[in-house]
Formats: structure tokens, C-alpha cells, sequence
């Protein structure tokens, strides 16, 4: 387990560096997480952050990397929803990263 | 295109039996193990019920579950020890357990 | 090509992890683009009961998780009719869009697909 200072509050994370806490999240949290990534958020990202959320609100689990690319496409169109995309913007580990930086629980079903 | 059903519950606690059953088609068999061989106890509503399923639906029972119960083979019903149980596997298309 | 698997869903919602069990294997196979069908019988039929508020016993919301499985590639979602009678649901009124079955028509559903598990 580790710690991230953001705005004053520590905020404790798992051994793969997700959220312990999903109450913890806010846009600020998702920059540090980035960071540890040696990333930094674009609108491309923040997009498909903000997807995920919903994805999460509405099926209370994080989605594997085939239903990622299917509820992408869904909302935004099959030029966002593919796998070249959203590799590109997630280092290859679209399902996985992207769930790490919007504060969901790291998805199950994946490699 | 056949099924070979395992069941392994007695049919006086737990409905896996009855629904198998509904489940059971032409062809498909049906291999009762553990509590499971208590719906041939004779003149059980059970036991009725499967002397009275059509003959192209073959029925087993393991015959060592049989025994420690103290129940007999009826005539329509094939008892089968462990390496017929196997042989049954392989005989079928696929198995499905009950659970 | 991979091997056709249907699960048979008998669990109510709440009584174990049985149902939970199933979801987890269609949601893990979907995934991987195995061609995945469900078929929920006996008291499986809980699971499409609307309504439900499983944080009433600190349960996830396996309504919830049941609407993704279209998303998760699963999408041949059946239910027995006379399990929706004797338990006095209508299939118009559950929470996916399901196929109802005729008891006649469920061997043949069995016999369609390489794998059978029953939970």
C-alpha cells in the first residue's frame, strides 16, 4: 500500500496504485495518479475518463478492455471506440490504466 | 447432439431432479450419483416418475451409491461403477452437473 | 473457433454467491469473445426481479451488473416461461431483455452449444 498528497489530503491506494477509497476521486486525484505515469491529461483522456465513470455509475464494475472499446464506440463514435485509440492514449493497457486514473476498482476480467 | 445430466441431490430436498427433467430431451441421459439414486426408492413418487420417461432417454446410477443405500437396480435403469461412469462421459456430447 | 458455452443460472439473487458465481464466468468469457448464452431457470428468475436494493444487506447491485453483459458481448439471454409463471413474474416486466422458452424448446437450447454449466 501507498500514499498521495493531493490538496492537503492523503489519499491511500492499493499495491497496483488504485484507489483504496472510490470516494476519494476528484479531477485533481486523477492529475496525481497521471503523474505517477509519467502522464499528463489531455482532453482525449479526460474524455474517456469521464466515460468510464458513467460506465461505472451505471454497472457498478469497470470494464474489460472488448467492453471498453464496444461502450466507447457506443457513446463516442467508433473513432474514439477502437483499441488504436484508446491504446494510444492508455500505454497499451487502455481497461486497466484508464479505470486506475478514474478512480474505479481495477477491472477483473482483464490480462 | 445428445446432453448426459448428473445428478447428485436427493428429490425429496431439492428440485435440481424435477427441472432436469423439463431439461431432458431425446437422446439425452441421465446419471444419478450420490442422494441423487434415492428417487429409485420403489413406489416413491421418484421412482414413478422415472420408469415412466420415454426409452430413448437412458438412465444410470452409480452402482456403489446404490448399494451403501440399500437400494436394488430396477429394470430400467443401467447400474454403473466409476469406469463406466467415465465411459459415460465420453459417450455423450456434453455433460451438465447439477449442483 | 472457440468453443460455445451456455451457463444455466438457477441461484436466487441473495440466498449465495451462486448467482454472482454465474455473472462473474459470463462477464469473464465475454471478455474474451467466447460466445456466451444464458439461460436463467428455477429460482435464477429472482435475478430479472425488478426493484431490487441489495444495499438493504450490503450487496452490489447485481442489477447493475447484469446490464452490462450486452456490452461484455453476451447477448443470448434466455429465461424459462413456466419458472416465470409458478413464480407469478411476467417476462415484460424484467430488468433485461430476455427470450422466454417453452420447457419443449430447452433441450434443444442445451444441445446447441459445446458446454453446458449449470450454477
Amino acid at each position: 500500500m501507498s500514499t498521495i498528497n493531493v490538496q492537503g489530503k492523503t489519499i491511500a491506494l492499493d499495491k497496483d496504485g488504485y484507489l483504496l477509497e472510490l470516494d476519494d476521486w476528484s479531477p485533481a486525484v486523477a492529475e496525481a495518479l497521471a503523474a505517477r505515469e509519467q502522464m499528463v491529461l489531455s482532453a482525449s483522456h479526460w474524455e474517456i475518463l469521464e466515460l468510464l465513470r458513467r460506465f461505472y455509475a451505471e454497472f457498478q464494475l469497470s470494464p474489460a478492455t472488448r467492453p471498453l472499446i464496444r461502450y466507447t464506440a457506443q457513446q463516442l463514435g467508433t473513432e474514439k471506440g477502437n483499441s488504436l485509440h484508446l491504446n494510444k492514449l492508455f500505454h497499451g493497457t487502455p481497461a486497466k490504466l484508464a479505470a486506475k486514473l478514474a478512480g474505479l476498482p481495477k477491472p477483473t476480467n482483464c490480462i | 447432439m445428445a446432453t448426459l445430466h448428473l445428478l447428485s441431490r436427493s428429490p425429496f430436498t431439492d428440485t435440481s431432479g424435477a427441472s432436469c427433467l423439463r431439461l431432458l430431451g431425446p437422446g439425452d441421459g441421465l446419471l444419478l450419483t450420490g442422494d441423487a439414486v434415492h428417487a429409485l426408492q420403489p413406489e416413491s413418487q421418484p421412482f414413478e416418475v422415472l420408469r415412466a420417461l420415454p426409452a430413448d432417454r437412458p438412465l444410470f446410477a452409480l452402482a456403489e451409491d446404490l448399494d451403501a443405500r440399500g437400494l436394488s437396480t430396477p429394470d430400467f435403469v443401467k447400474a454403473v461403477d466409476y469406469a463406466g461412469f467415465v465411459e459415460l462421459t465420453l459417450r455423450f456430447e456434453r455433460t451438465n452437473s447439477w449442483l | 473457433m472457440a468453443k460455445s458455452l451456455l451457463l444455466i443460472c438457477r441461484r436466487s439473487p441473495w440466498s449465495g454467491p451462486g448467482a454472482r458465481e454465474a455473472l462473474d464466468i459470463a462477464l469473464a468469457g465475454g471478455a474474451f469473445d467466447l460466445p456466451i448464452s444464458l439461460l436463467f431457470l428455477d429460482d435464477g428468475v429472482f435475478q430479472l426481479q425488478p426493484r431490487q436494493q441489495p444495499a438493504a444487506i450490503q450487496q452490489k447491485d447485481l442489477t447493475a451488473n447484469l446490464q452490462a453483459l450486452p456490452l461484455f458481448g453476451v447477448e443470448a439471454l434466455y429465461v424459462a416461461r413456466t419458472d416465470l409463471d409458478r413464480r407469478g413474474l411476467s417476462a415484460e416486466h424484467l430488468t433485461l431483455p430476455v427470450t422466454p422458452l417453452e420447457d419443449a424448446a430447452l433441450a434443444a437450447l442445451l444441445n446447441q452449444h459445446d458446454l453446458v454449466i449449470t450454477l
